[in-house]
């Protein structure tokens, strides 16, 4: 079937397109002008056209995502949502998930956190995402299986091999590394780590370890670059360890994740731990401008009750006494493990306001929008459903003063967004939330509305209200059928779950096989994630690099 | 393929024809058990979900001495194979877990990761009458001795009798475990136990391990948490899920006189409680006999008959298991969706349609 969608206003920055015309869909792909009449006409007159939106970095499956669920009950409850499907009302729920972001015009979303141990549970949970193309990053970087691999210098090779056969078995779609070699030490007695400290028993380094996984994953040839979470988050003085892990990197491709949370610069750095911290945002976009290898996403705050959810138990262990309400959630896993930890940024509140601050400042301070990805690092600067206000902070100067003139001094004296006049246009909003994150995990058919695109549109009405604007679109199509119509989910679809097609080595299987069955009693077969636990189609492959 | 209805055999089509009409009359219906694969469970999550039913799990005892806990104050845990290779102390609390098979790969090997590798591994014991280290019958009960470990350990008691003996031998430990079972320590117990481990961890390294429950009620509960936001014992009478621990009690509901038929479901064979012969019920069990119910249909076993996804307690983790005998038994999940299918027809799809 052709279609059109006529006279919108098309914002696709990848082609430099932002102006009034026509988007055609032929078999689920956007095409060019095909010089026929088309079997149906959409008509967008009034609107904004954009592709669908990718999410690079949001927690929506997984072990924490579901402790999170149990630690409190009443987090999410809410009966205002989409008719229809007999979970989507239920606050937090996979439906909601799918639901949610589809209503913002979202129509890829991926966890960054799935631990090869736990892939087939995750892989499960996500497949239950309705309406959305979803995937997961895997994580290495604190399993003993590799650090003695390290330990015992047995070479890139043999530390390439298991980290394709990881990707493999977990089908994830790229490699994460989280406080690499943090959850080994908290295991071992230690407080915190940074990124030349030995880690306990393994005479190794977070420098070493995160050092092999960038060859790894270049050699491999994933397309997403190894996505980092440093060490030191949210403490003040964690923007040195931000550049310390940059320059480590050495020129190799390196993602950022929720890069505000390192953003904090110690006010008083002979004693970091009591002086607090400023916005060290001018310094990490200098940085990212300088450094085309990089890339980041923000982990944008935003005010209110929200859980944190990490696989860093060094630095939840830490966060422990900060909980409100004052319970938390931490398993010394087999790996990383995980850690939950309720949190209220307080609205009005000076360090809350600071972090809510820093975030906008180094969206607005970048040189390049498609290395600046927007995120709240869902749950843990805040709830995803919250885009739509941060894009109109980024849109709106006028509403920006509104909200800080709300706010404490500190957001004046310790970061410069109040002098920030720039305001994000459509094309750059495009870059933030389609085009950057669409390139970053290396979809080609994505983020765009050229020719031989994925028909993930989304159809907004035009609003200078813009919290209004994206929270609910006119029309979301995927894969060219309309599965949001104003604002309402109309098409219940089931997406796909995109996973990375790597080989893996026989020998590092067997060599794997055999350490599993040690360590776990069982082999390599039951870290499986076989297409018989699945219903059919479930997941679509995604190439490696040449 | 086996069925009955009313203790006459039949064959599975009019069985599963007899259920749905069964539970059409129902006005609240209950689904339990639950012990079966997660395409099973997804399954019964779904059939509640579109006929208003609530659910309740086999191992909701232990189950639920954890979630209470856990959502009250949190907890501080570790996995099985992480105690296997890091743990040098491990206390025993109460007598059941003596019992897991976890226990025997404990005793025959020492700690192999982490900085307490090549020491000897210490097995202390609370609560029953067992060869250990260190050993307190703590007559007193359980959650009791718990609460004395702890204020030994917080020092707020001090002395040299075994509770101070165990909390300074804990004290010293470079990664201890506190193994016991929720449905024998209770939720006031379980919540104690996690305080003892938060307070240890203040100076050391100690974490608490659940042995596994009944049934497959570790699968349930991420599944219930994915699908509906919420742990299970849930209820979907109102069309948004509600969850409630005590209003969604099936043995409750039961004996209030509250449920009208009850859909039993245990693929993964499971003790049948006594109140299920009190109501009208269906069951769809693996190991299927005339009397279980009053519409029973067998089922294959996941990882037997079938393959299938359970929780594989070695790992704590979800595993597929293929099957090791392929028979032509029927799956849980295809007869719950073909019950699904039937009674779609005769029962509103969405809030929006009068559920009454």
């Amino acid at each position: 079937m052709l279609s059109v969608i006529r006279g919108g206003r098309v914002v696709d920055p990848t082609a430099s397109r932002d102006s009034v015309g026509d988007v055609w869909i032929e078999d689920g792909r956007v095409v060019d002008p095909p010089g026929r009449e088309p079997d149906a006409v959409i008509d967008a007159a009034g609107c904004v056209v954009m592709a669908g939106g990718v999410e690079v970095h949001s927690h929506i499956a997984g072990g924490n995502v579901i402790t999170s669920r149990l630690l409190l009950p009443d987090l999410y409850v809410s009966e205002a949502a989409p008719d229809g499907h007999p979970f989507a009302h239920a606050g937090g729920a996979a439906a909601w998930i799918g639901a949610t972001y589809a209503r913002m015009g979202y129509t890829t979303a991926v966890e960054p956190a799935m631990p090869p141990t736990h892939a087939l549970g995750t892989q499960l949970e996500l497949a239950d995402i309705p309406l959305l193309d979803r995937g997961a990053l895997t994580v290495m970087g604190n399993d003993d299986q590799l650090l003695q691999l390290l330990r015992e210098r047995q070479g890139g090779d043999a530390v390439r091999d298991l980290v394709a056969l990881s990707v493999a078995q977990s089908r994830g779609l790229g490699v994460k590394c989280i406080n690499a070699g943090g959850a080994s030490a908290f295991k071992d007695g230690a407080l915190r780590l940074s990124l030349d400290d030995e880690i306990p028993c393994y005479g190794l380094s977070t420098r070493q370890i995160m050092g092999s996984l960038l060859d790894a994953v270049e050699e491999i040839g994933v397309p997403h670059p190894l996505h980092v979470h440093c060490n030191n988050l949210g403490l003040p003085g964690a923007d040195d360890s931000f550049m310390a892990t940059l320059d480590a990197a050495e020129g190799r491709r390196i993602h950022f994740a929720h890069a505000q949370f390192y953003a904090y610069g110690a006010v008083d750095p002979a004693n970091p731990g009591t002086g607090g911290f400023r916005s060290a945002a001018e310094r990490i976009a200098q940085a990212i401008a300088d450094n085309p290898n990089a890339t980041l996403d923000i982990g944008q705050v935003v005010f209110g009750q929200t859980v944190t959810v990490s696989l860093d138990i060094l630095r939840q262990f830490a966060g422990r006494k900060g909980a409100k309400p004052k319970k938390w959630v931490l398993n010394a896993g087999d790996a990383e493990g995980g850690g939950v930890v309720p949190f209220l940024y307080r609205p009005r509140g000076p360090t809350s306001s600071l972090q809510w601050a820093i975030g906008l400042e180094i969206m607005l301070l970048s040189t390049d929008p498609e290395r600046t990805i927007l995120t709240t690092d869902h749950p843990n600067g805040g709830p995803f459903t919250q885009y739509p206000r941060i894009i109109h902070l980024l849109m709106d100067k006028s509403e920006r003063d509104r909200e800080i003139a709300t706010l404490p001094g500190v957001v004046g004296e310790r970061s410069s967004l109040p002098g920030l006049e720039r305001e994000y246009t459509l094309s750059e909003i495009a870059q933030l939330t389609r085009s950057g994150p669409a390139k970053l995990l290396g979809l080609a058919d994505r983020g765009h509305l050229r020719a031989g695109a994925r028909a993930d549109v989304a159809v907004y009405r035009d609003d200078s209200d813009r919290t209004a604007m994206f929270t609910a679109a006119k029309l979301v199509l995927k894969d060219g059928v309309p599965i949001v119509e104003d604002g309402e989910v109309v098409e219940w679809r089931t997406g796909r779950t995109l996973s990375l097609t790597v080989e893996a080595d026989k020998a590092m299987a067997k060599r794997a096989d055999t350490y599993l069955t040690e360590r776990f009693g069982e082999g390599l077969d039951s870290f499986a994630v076989p297409d018989a636990a699945f219903g059919e189609g479930v997941f679509e492959e995604v190439a490696c690099r040449a | 393929m086996a069925a009955w209805v009313k203790g006459g055999a039949t064959d599975a089509d009019a069985a599963i024809e007899a259920a749905a009409s069964l539970l059409a009359k129902a006005r609240a219906p209950v689904i339990a058990g639950l012990s079966a694969d997660v395409a099973a469970i997804r399954g019964a999550f779904d059939l509640a979900g579109r006929i208003g039913a609530s659910v309740d799990t086999a191992g909701s005892v232990g189950t639920y001495a954890e979630l209470g806990a856990l959502s009250r104050s949190g907890a501080l845990t570790t996995t099985p194979a992480e105690a296997v290779g890091r743990a040098d102390v491990v206390l025993v609390v109460g007598a059941a877990a003596w019992q897991d098979p976890l226990l025997k790969r404990l005793i025959d090997a020492n700690p192999t990761r982490g900085r307490a590798a090549g020491s000897e591994r210490a097995l202390l014991a609370v609560g029953a009458n067992a060869t250990a280290s260190l050993s307190w019958a703590a007559e007193g009960g359980l959650p009791e001795a718990v609460g004395l470990l702890s204020a030994h350990a917080r020092g707020h008691l001090a002395g040299d009798a075994l509770p101070g003996q165990i909390a300074a031998r804990l004290a010293a430990a470079r990664y201890g475990v506190l193994l016991y079972d929720p449905a024998e320590l209770g939720e006031a117990g379980v919540e104690m136990l996690q305080g003892l481990a938060m307070a240890l961890c203040e100076t050391t390294r100690c974490f608490t391990l659940a042995v596994n429950g009944a049934g497959q009620d570790r699968a349930v509960v991420p599944v219930s948490a994915w699908l509906t936001g919420q742990a299970p014992r849930s209820g979907f009478g109102r069309r948004v899920p509600e969850h409630d621990p005590w209003r969604f009690d099936a043995a409750r509901q039961v004996a209030a006189g509250e449920v009208d038929a009850v859909l039993w479901l245990a693929s993964v064979p499971v003790a049948r409680p006594d109140w299920l012969s009190a109501v009208p019920s269906v069951a769809l069990v693996s190991d299927a006999e005339a009397q279980s119910a009053e519409v029973v249909v067998a089922v294959g076993r996941p990882g037997h008959d079938h393959g299938g996804v359970l929780w594989n307690e070695q790992r704590a983790a979800l595993t597929f298991r293929p099957a090791a005998a392929p028979s032509d038994l029927p799956s849980a999940a295809s007869v719950l969706r073909a019950l699904k299918e039937r009674l779609a027809k005769s029962r509103p799809a969405s809030r929006s349609d009068s559920a009454c």
